[in-house]
């Protein structure tokens, strides 16, 4: 198991102001993940494992806590800096695919190289989408794409720039289980090509099974007992309610 | 990223979706109208400048009381002019042991450079004609008959006999009211050579041109620096009081409907623009999330809506342009003359006014998106940070602001025009949020449909705000256009009546007044006013005697120094109305005076100060019992002062009478002067005619502008009304497939949109009416003018109706669709 730490996070609490007073989304989560490790984090609706990833990913600040992504810790970090940071080191996949509906599939995969400057975007690209089978669809708008087809323009999009950390929210969760499996057979292959680290946020534990360790988070807290309780802990789950991953 | 590249890949695909095309639409309105109306203004002005220049002589005068230095004439000819010298004196002309004080002309060659100078000869057929020829004068009927002589005669002038070489029947200042005697025209070369000009003549020099209008601008501007002291440029419009209020209305009214246009489709690109940043809400997220910085992604977005604006400014004008040349080549009668070339600057200002109305109104909301959660992505209810204040949105005022300032060329149509629709704008919003208010309380009684249809505005209420407001503002504009201008222009056209006077007679004596009352009426003449006349000079005010350089106001200098008239009368004459004081009842135990506003302001005057006049060798010292407000356009013999008719009487006086006199009976008039050889006959149908063809062209001009604001008007519309479609599709697909049926649905969206076009109906309705109302009284300065209730409730209703049915149309078309498919796609 590779050692050194490429994501981690410190007593990471979330609080925001609601109509009913202050609303605790996350409470005090620790988390280390190793780099080229994959990680889910599970949960029932409203858990806070969203929040997690925005958080995890420099996409929002916690309340309380920190959160270091490749050595660089994020709260030290401006919203152009975490920017910087996301360009050159983080990919996403959506639950929703997020393609960009007025750029085809070649151009939603150009962007996040063309974000960083890179000057054979197009040609990288077009690799990128034959690797996922659509070199042949890459002149298509989204709308003219299935949901299949959508996530995996997304998953090349994901991993064309090469980054150390790939969130992934739900990546199957609007997909129907046959697609869905194609979609993770290419999520989890394209992963271990790249020696991505994953981060994959999910409540299909088949999925998430498929993670080398998983985390359970119950009202915005990781959950020690789940682990225990149902006597298959997964390897994750148990680091979780030691309260390192 | 490269923002250039990334703004022109999502251009080509957003554009034929909806808020870009809109936006592309409203634009390319706003810069059509605006280069459209601006150039057909600026070249029907310049058409009606030209054609009026007749009345003058030449293009443009210069005139001063001493010869103008030849560097004046060397500029003219250096710029391709064609120019003639003119020169006017009071000299007395003999034919034996008569008489008769005239106002000579000395013309040099080439007189008149505009317009006709006719004359009839020994033989009796008119024709036209230019400065006499050495040696001959002509003269005005009048003189003939004073004199005793026919045409041919012999009559000294300056000592030296001239031949009277022709009677005039029309010459190029047959306008002037005032000109108290009869006219001779001689050549300028005699003028000189007979020393008529010498020291202590009183003369006033007058330099005209005439030319290409290009040529003529430059020479004013050449000229105005190097005027010499109390010298002056005089063009048409300064020449005549009435055309130049004509002109100033005209151009009012041409800057007004292009204003609206405008100000419509910056209304129609703010809502556009609104939808836009809404769409593009959740791109910017992703983007971010992706690592794109704020810098990258606002010029991405800025550089998108650039690349949308450069075309549709260029398509704009280029349509503009056509649209003037096929609005002249239809309207071929539009420009009196030649076709003047087509101006520069109006194209560029729209050119110009279209990006800064693009980017005022849409940046706002654009400009917001940098402050879009990355988190959104995720979580699609997290909204950029509220802020209570946002300095942003006065940017669209603030161009807006600085639109009607530039364009409107008139600060008090600027004021109104921008402090009516910034008073529509807070009503509506304080009105419709009170509404909302009562609607969200008050509506549960109501039927479950149209409960449902105006809950939603109450729910959207900042969009339902927007909405409304956009619609009062446009609804207002349209108004205005369509119902408050055409009502002023029919207002100002009663003004010139078919009996408005066209011929004004002066130099009738007291004794005289009951046969020509009776000669006038006999030859059918209407509208017949008459009031005395006295001649005077002002020798002080309030004892102290008044210094020209006392007063800021420089035309003050002209009744310092020179005569003033006087007139009296029992009644306040029409066109006259009562600001101050108390109008004369013959109670009055000492002099009293009425004095007009502009002499009040001009030499700072209140009620109870006395003036003191000099009338013939007598001195009154009449003190101020009422302040005046005269229509000097009315084409009625106006005065600055009138006496209380006690004091008056005593004065030596003549008649000056105004009257209407039907087309053809000049015969009849020419007899009567015949008959009365001491009056002097003034035909003003000519100016009067110019009024009257600036109005009616103006009308029509108005009326193609109408095209383009009501092309607007329905831009901002539809605009409004798809400002909210996307979430009233995912509502209805839901309404839909709980089993609400179509007459169901119909109802809500009904309630909703009549909601809202009354709302914005009866804004508008109450604000054109004010804005009416100041336009008339602050800007086109015509009294008791009251907008028309009917046609403005009509168009407000005509209007609230196609809210509704637009709204309800498009909900049919979205009843129609499967729920299913609107609902995957939301």
């Amino acid at each position: 198991m590779p050692s050194e730490s490429v994501l981690s996070a410190t007593e990471v609490s979330k609080t925001v102001d609601g109509p009913d007073g202050r609303l605790t989304i996350l409470d005090g989560v620790s988390l280390d993940v190793a780099r080229g490790a994959s990680l889910a984090i599970v949960g029932a609706s409203g858990s806070g494992k969203t929040t997690l990833l925005g958080l995890l990913a420099g996409l929002d600040r916690p309340s309380t806590g920190s959160v270091t992504l490749a050595g660089q810790l994020l709260d030290t970090l401006d919203e152009e800096a975490r920017a910087r940071l996301r360009r050159r080191l983080v990919g996403f996949v959506f639950q929703s695919f997020h393609l960009l509906p007025a750029l085809n599939a070649e151009e939603n995969v150009m962007l996040p190289l063309e974000l960083e400057g890179s000057s054979d975007a197009a040609s990288r690209a077009r690799d990128a989408l034959a690797r996922v089978g659509l070199d042949a669809r890459r002149h298509h708008y989204p709308h003219q794409l299935s949901g299949g087809e959508q996530q995996r323009v997304a998953l090349a999009r994901a991993f064309v720039h090469g980054p150390e950390v790939l969130f992934a929210d739900e990546p199957t969760g609007n997909l129907d289980q046959r697609t869905g499996a194609v979609v993770s057979d290419l999520l989890f292959a394209l992963n271990r090509e790249h020696g991505t680290t994953l981060v994959l946020v999910t409540h299909d534990v088949a999925l998430a099974g498929r993670c080398e360790r998983s985390l359970r988070l119950v009202d915005g807290r990781i959950d020690r007992l789940a682990a225990e309780g149902r006597g298959q802990a997964l390897p994750a789950e148990r680091a979780a309610g030691e309260g390192r991953a | 990223m490269k923002p250039l590249t990334f703004a022109a890949r999502s251009l080509r695909r957003e554009f034929f979706h909806g808020e870009l095309a809109t936006l592309f639409a409203a634009l390319v309105l706003a810069v059509a109208a605006l280069a459209a109306v601006a150039t057909l203004a600026s070249r029907v002005e310049r058409a009606i400048v030209a054609s009026a220049a007749e009345l003058i002589g030449g293009d443009l005068g210069v005139s001063s009381s001493r010869a103008l230095p030849p560097e004046f004439t060397a500029e003219a000819e250096t710029l391709g002019l064609r120019h003639t010298e003119l020169a006017d004196f009071p000299s007395v002309v003999f034919v034996g042991d008569k008489s008769r004080l005239c106002d000579v002309r000395a013309a040099g060659r080439g007189f008149p450079l505009r317009g006709v100078l006719a004359v009839r000869d020994a033989s009796g057929p008119e024709k036209n004609v230019h400065e006499p020829e050495a040696g001959s004068v002509y003269v005005d009927h009048e003189v003939l008959v004073a004199l005793g002589v026919g045409v041919g005669a012999s009559v000294q002038v300056g000592g030296r006999e001239f031949r009277l070489a022709g009677e005039i029947v029309r010459s190029p200042d047959s306008g002037n009211v005032f000109r108290l005697a009869p006219r001779l025209v001689m050549n300028y070369a005699d003028a000189e050579s007979v020393g008529l000009m010498g020291p202590g003549s009183r003369v006033r020099h007058r330099l005209l041109v005439a030319g290409e209008t290009a040529s003529v601008d430059a020479f004013a501007a050449w000229a105005k620096p190097k005027l010499p002291a109390g010298a002056e440029i005089t063009t048409v419009e300064d020449a005549q009081q009435n055309l130049r209020t004509a002109f100033e209305r005209g151009e009012s009214f041409l800057r007004l409907a292009a204003l609206l246009a405008a100000l419509l489709s910056g209304i129609a690109v703010a809502l556009a623009a609104q939808r836009f940043a809404k769409r593009k809400t959740e791109e910017v997220a992703l983007l971010k999330c992706l690592g794109a910085s704020r810098g990258e992604i606002i010029a991405a977005l800025t550089l998108e809506i650039a690349l949308l604006a450069l075309p549709a400014c260029v398509i704009g004008l280029a349509l503009g342009l056509g649209m003037q040349e096929v609005v002249i080549a239809f309207a071929r009668d539009l420009l009196p003359g030649a076709t003047p070339p087509l101006p520069l600057g109006p194209p560029l200002a729209a050119f110009a006014i279209g990006l800064a109305v693009l980017f005022g109104f849409a940046l706002p909301p654009l400009l917001r998106l940098r402050d879009v959660e990355p988190m959104r992505v995720f979580r699609q209810d997290l909204d950029a940070r509220p802020r209570r204040f946002d300095a942003l949105y006065l940017l669209p005022f603030a161009v807006g602001g600085a639109l009607i300032a530039i364009e409107a060329g008139n600060a008090r149509l600027a004021v109104t025009l921008g402090a009516g629709f910034l008073i529509i704008a807070l009503a509506t919003w304080l009105l419709g949020f009170v509404l909302l208010r009562i609607l969200r309380s008050g509506g549960k009684r109501l039927p479950g449909a149209l409960r449902f249809g105006l809950a939603n505005l109450a729910r959207r209420r900042a969009l339902s705000l927007l909405q409304a407001g956009a619609l009062a503002l446009s609804l207002t504009a349209l108004a205005v256009l369509g119902v408050i201008a055409p009502s002023l222009l029919d207002r100002w056209r009663l003004e010139l009546a078919p009996d408005t006077p066209n011929y004004f007679m002066i130099n009738l004596q007291p004794e005289q007044r009951d046969s020509m009352q009776q000669r006038l009426a006999a030859l059918g003449a209407t509208n017949v006013g008459m009031l005395p006349l006295a001649v005077g000079k002002l020798v002080a005010i309030n004892g102290v005697a008044p210094k020209a350089d006392d007063f800021e106001d420089k035309r003050a200098a002209n009744w310092i120094n020179g005569e003033m008239r006087l007139s009296w009368s029992d009644t306040l004459p029409p066109a006259n109305k009562l600001k101050l004081g108390r109008w004369f009842d013959g109670s009055e135990t000492e002099p009293s005076l009425s004095v007009d506003t502009m002499w009040v302001d001009m030499f700072h005057l209140k009620l109870g100060d006395t003036l003191t006049l000099r009338v013939g060798e007598r001195d009154i010292t009449a003190r101020v019992a009422s302040i005046r407000g005269v229509n000097w356009d009315s084409f009625r013999v106006n005065f600055f002062l009138m006496l209380d008719p006690k004091t008056g009487e005593t004065l030596p006086h003549s008649l000056v009478t105004s009257f209407h006199a039907p087309a053809g009976v000049s015969a009849q008039l020419g007899t009567l002067s015949r008959d009365f050889p001491n009056i002097s006959l003034v035909d003003v149908n000519a100016i009067l005619d110019r009024v009257r063809d600036i109005v009616d062209r103006v009308g029509r001009a108005a009326g193609w502008v109408l095209a383009f604001s009501v092309a607007a008007g329905v831009l901002v519309l539809l605009a409004a009304l798809a400002a909210t479609a996307d979430e009233r599709r995912f509502e209805i697909a839901l309404l839909r497939t709980l089993g609400a049926h179509a007459r169901q649905l119909s109802l809500a969206v009904l309630g909703e949109f009549v909601a809202l076009g009354l709302l914005a109906g009866l804004i508008a309705a109450i604000g054109a009416a004010g804005i009416g109302i100041a336009l008339a009284q602050g800007v086109f300065k015509l009294e008791n003018y009251w907008p028309p209730a009917w046609p403005l409730l009509s168009l407000i209703a005509a209007a609230a109706a196609l809210v509704a049915f637009a709204g309800w149309a498009g909900t049919l078309r979205i009843a129609r669709t499967p729920p299913m498919a609107i609902l995957r796609k939301a």
